[in-house]
């Protein structure tokens, strides 16, 4: 039986208990998956697993409070569910968890740097073990998997989900690279030019919050302080420096807790690349804590515990 | 530094009620001369203080943060100061990828008896601050510095990891 | 008036309109383009893909100061100064949904009784110089809502591209004033090839959805809340689609106190948001996204067409399923409501 297959017959066993199974099913074109809402078994025959679904459905979790549902994770995404957990966000008697061992997610902005023409033109979408044959506007692209696989997937460490009740797969080996070369490149950057490259981004930022919602971690959710009038923590006013002070809340609020899904950048329209700023943090809670977010049911986030002596913080003399 | 020497810049510094205020109260009592760039906002203690109050006072155009706090285990709440370290430390190893000198922004602890550890602390980050002038606005100050960042965007700037 | 105008000749012509117009551009920065002010030495992007945001910000800008305050340390009363926008504008390569999408702006802020000042005056002050289409995209919808490809409407100048340049006409006397400048030239029987192309970019839309029956089969799922949480599953009450969409034109009215300068902003709202319709007392008519969905939808296709002849508030640009982080289709939402049996 495929992968898919098997998932199906699983979650067939398990539907009956549940209000709902999250998955994906085929989006808006044959480039674009969308999250799937699994209620009855017909629902089940729209399923879709692989490169094309990248969501992560853990974002949706905390909205079904006290009800038993279903979710299907990849490696990143039960990284989220473990970190809700942790943070007693979610109750694990009113999940089924789904786990997969995951061969990684297309990123679309690279699919769209490789094709000849716009995705948008996208008229028939082949996935294959190698990667995707692309015929846009007439044009048939073959794109190997190698070269558009989202960069959280060539670092990634964790492709087999980490927590699950039923796992779908084999075991899938981890990435050699823990690494990006953009992303050193960026740090190594001077600070003028960091200075101006945020400035100038976020000028494009149009503050819709999508990366804030996409976020499976923001589970403040109506309640964020970015906009609430009183306190008064950014001003409506689009401006640069308003729009890098909700950015500055998002990373804060994530310090410790991020789990680098990358769903932040994935979903921004107008292509910031987030990930620079969560990747960066998450390295310096790695340093100072030794901690990654959800890689363990046992953690604490670090911000929200202390120890008298820090070993890895070293007070600045005076 | 007396502040009719050079332009006085904006220091903003954010000090536990229990010990760093009561510090730099004892070295005024004391007559330690002490730079006067310094903006004091007295907080009840510096697990009080959360990092984006540093965040939004450099984005506000302050040239220097400065946090001052109880030595760790001698907070009045008992672990306040424990945790704001771990917060604190995190913001300063955090600011490089923002571009914002990470130097503009210290944190320390300083007690109530301490005047003249206070009046060495304010002097030096203020020296600090002064070598390093004032900061750069985030929002471009004048239609000409939008259109020279927009122009310098515009210009062939590839974007980091989405190649 | 038909004319046609070289690639470079058009940049030439973006660039002297700059010299004393505020010029909104489709310009490429990092991996994505924006309509961006164009200034000389930027590179026009107008066919690499569709600008991510629409062209709104030419007539509605995602920020617009009412006014200033200004006060001093004296017991001076503090002075209010007006902020009505000044200078013309051009919008260059926008597309026939984005020059569309004032339009649904006009039965609302320009009515007899109600007229908003600052949207007319930049709506009465910008030319748009709007792009044809040559090929639909999966998510492109105009020819649905009353449009179509090469639709004119709201534009004062309609390119085509053929050859290495436009063949370009002027729809109204603003657009034949540029057409007089130098930088164009006579079309020719160009103008034939560009009949031919926009006739093409037509055909390969295909048949158009039939809305006429949405506002009200819309209207009849009013009550019926497990539809709407059905459709808004998904949805994570971003505001993407609205911030994207030409024709969304909720505000929110702010004051931001900056000292002794305070300025009244108006900024784009969104009805995705939680704080949408938040009253005082801390209830919310609309709770949850289900109810909010509703809204979005149900304005665009039942309530605003009812109001106004039957005009759909949309242009088809398809950018809100296409931007959409979860990649919710609006046409499949108005569709399951127009094919609904109990």
């Amino acid at each position: 039986m495929s992968q898919l297959d098997t998932l199906k017959s699983a979650i067939k066993d398990r539907l009956g208990e549940l209000e709902c199974v999250i998955g994906w099913e085929q989006g808006y074109d044959p480039l674009h998956a969308t999250p799937l809402f699994i209620r009855t078994e017909a629902d089940l025959d729209r399923l879709i697993i692989g490169p094309l679904a990248v969501h992560n459905l853990a974002t949706y979790l905390t909205a079904y409070k006290g009800k038993k549902i279903g979710v299907v994770v990849k490696g990143c995404d039960s990284r989220s569910v473990i970190e809700l957990l942790n943070e007693n966000l979610i109750s694990r008697d009113d999940l089924v968890i789904f786990g997969l061992c995951c061969d990684g997610v297309v990123s679309q902005r690279k699919i769209r740097a490789a094709l000849p023409a716009d995705p948008g033109f996208v008229e028939a979408v082949d996935i294959s073990a190698n990667g995707l044959k692309i015929t846009v506007a007439g044009q048939t692209a073959m794109l190997n998997m190698t070269d558009i696989l989202a960069d959280k997937c060539r670092t990634c460490q964790h492709p087999n989900a980490l927590i699950s009740d039923v796992l779908i797969g084999e075991n899938r080996q981890s990435a050699s690279s823990t690494s990006l070369a953009c992303q050193e490149e960026f740090e190594a950057k001077s600070d003028a030019e960091k200075f101006a490259f945020w400035q100038e981004t976020m000028s494009r930022c149009i503050r819709c919050y999508a990366c804030r919602n996409a976020c499976p971690m923001c589970v403040c959710r109506d309640y964020c302080i970015a906009t609430s009038r009183d306190p008064l923590w950014v001003s409506q006013d689009n401006s640069p420096a308003e729009n890098f002070m909700f950015q500055m809340i998002h990373v804060s609020h994530l310090a410790g807790r991020c789990t680098e899904c990358g769903e932040c950048e994935r979903a921004c329209p107008v292509d910031i690349p987030l990930m620079l700023l969560r990747r960066f943090m998450n390295k310096q809670v790695q340093d100072v804590f030794e901690h990654q977010a959800g890689t363990d049911l046992e953690q604490t986030p670090p911000l929200l515990t202390f120890k008298v002596e820090e070993e890895r913080i070293n007070e600045r003399g005076w | 530094m007396p502040a009719q020497d050079v332009r006085e810049l904006r220091i903003v510094g954010f000090l536990c009620n229990w010990c760093s205020y009561g510090g730099a109260d004892t070295a005024g009592v004391g007559r330690f001369s002490q730079p006067t760039d310094l903006r004091i906002i007295r907080v009840p203690c510096s697990g009080r203080i959360d990092p984006l109050f540093i965040v939004r006072a450099l984005l506000n155009g302050a040239d220097g943060v400065l946090v001052s706090g109880c030595h760790p285990r001698d907070c009045h709440y008992a672990e306040g100061n424990f945790y704001a370290r771990r917060r604190l430390e995190l913001l300063k190893r955090f600011l490089p990828v923002t571009g914002f000198d990470a130097r503009r922004f210290e944190y320390t602890w300083v007690s109530a008896s301490e005047g003249q550890r206070w009046q060495h602390v304010v002097t030096e980050f203020t020296r600090r601050i002064h070598e390093l002038g004032p900061a750069p606005n985030f929002n471009p100050a004048s239609e000409m510095d939008w259109n020279a960042l927009a122009l310098h965007a515009a210009q062939g700037q590839t974007c980091p990891c989405h190649g | 008036m038909e004319k046609f105008i070289t690639t470079t000749n058009l940049t030439r012509l973006a660039e002297e309109l700059a010299a004393n117009h505020r010029v909104l551009a489709p310009v490429a920065t990092g991996c994505t383009v924006t309509f961006r002010r164009f200034q000389p030495g930027m590179t026009l992007d107008l066919h690499s893909r569709m600008a991510a945001v629409s062209a709104k910000a030419g007539t509605f800008p995602q920020t617009e100061t009412l006014f200033l305050v200004k006060r001093d340390t004296t017991e001076k009363k503090p002075e209010l100064i007006e902020t009505l926008p000044q200078g013309k504008n051009v919008v260059i390569g926008g597309r026939p949904c984005d020059a569309r999408g004032k339009l649904m702006f006009d039965p609302v802020y320009g009515t007899e009784k109600i007229k908003d000042l600052y949207f007319l005056q930049r709506r009465e002050n910008t030319i748009f110089i709007t792009l044809a289409c040559d090929r639909p995209e999966t998510t492109c919808f105009c020819h649905s809502v009353g449009s179509g490809p090469a639709d004119p409407t709201g534009s004062d100048i309609l390119l085509t591209l053929v050859g290495d340049g436009y063949v370009a006409r002027a729809m109204t006397p603003a657009g034949e004033d540029i057409l007089k400048l130098s930088l164009f030239t006579e079309a020719g029987d160009k103008g034939k090839e560009a009949d031919a192309k926009n006739a093409k970019a037509r055909e390969m839309m295909g048949q158009p959805h039939d809305y006429s029956s949405a506002p009200a089969t819309i209207l009849a799922r009013f009550d019926d809340m497990d539809f709407w949480q059905a459709q808004a599953a998904k949805c994570i009450s971003c505001g993407a689609c609205t911030y994207m969409c030409p024709t969304c034109y909720c505000f929110n009215i702010t004051d931001d106190d900056l000292g002794l300068n305070s300025q009244r902003i108006r900024t784009w709202d969104n009805c995705m948001s939680h704080t949408f319709t938040l009253e005082g007392s801390g209830h919310n008519p609309r709770s949850t996204k289900a109810h909010r969905l509703k809204n979005r939808v149900g304005h665009k296709f039942s309530y605003y067409p009812d109001l106004h002849q039957g005009v759909m508030a949309c242009c088809g640009c398809g950018r809100c399923i296409k931007q959409c982080p979860v990649g919710i289709d609006i046409r499949q939402i108005v569709k399951a409501a127009q094919e609904y049996s109990e």
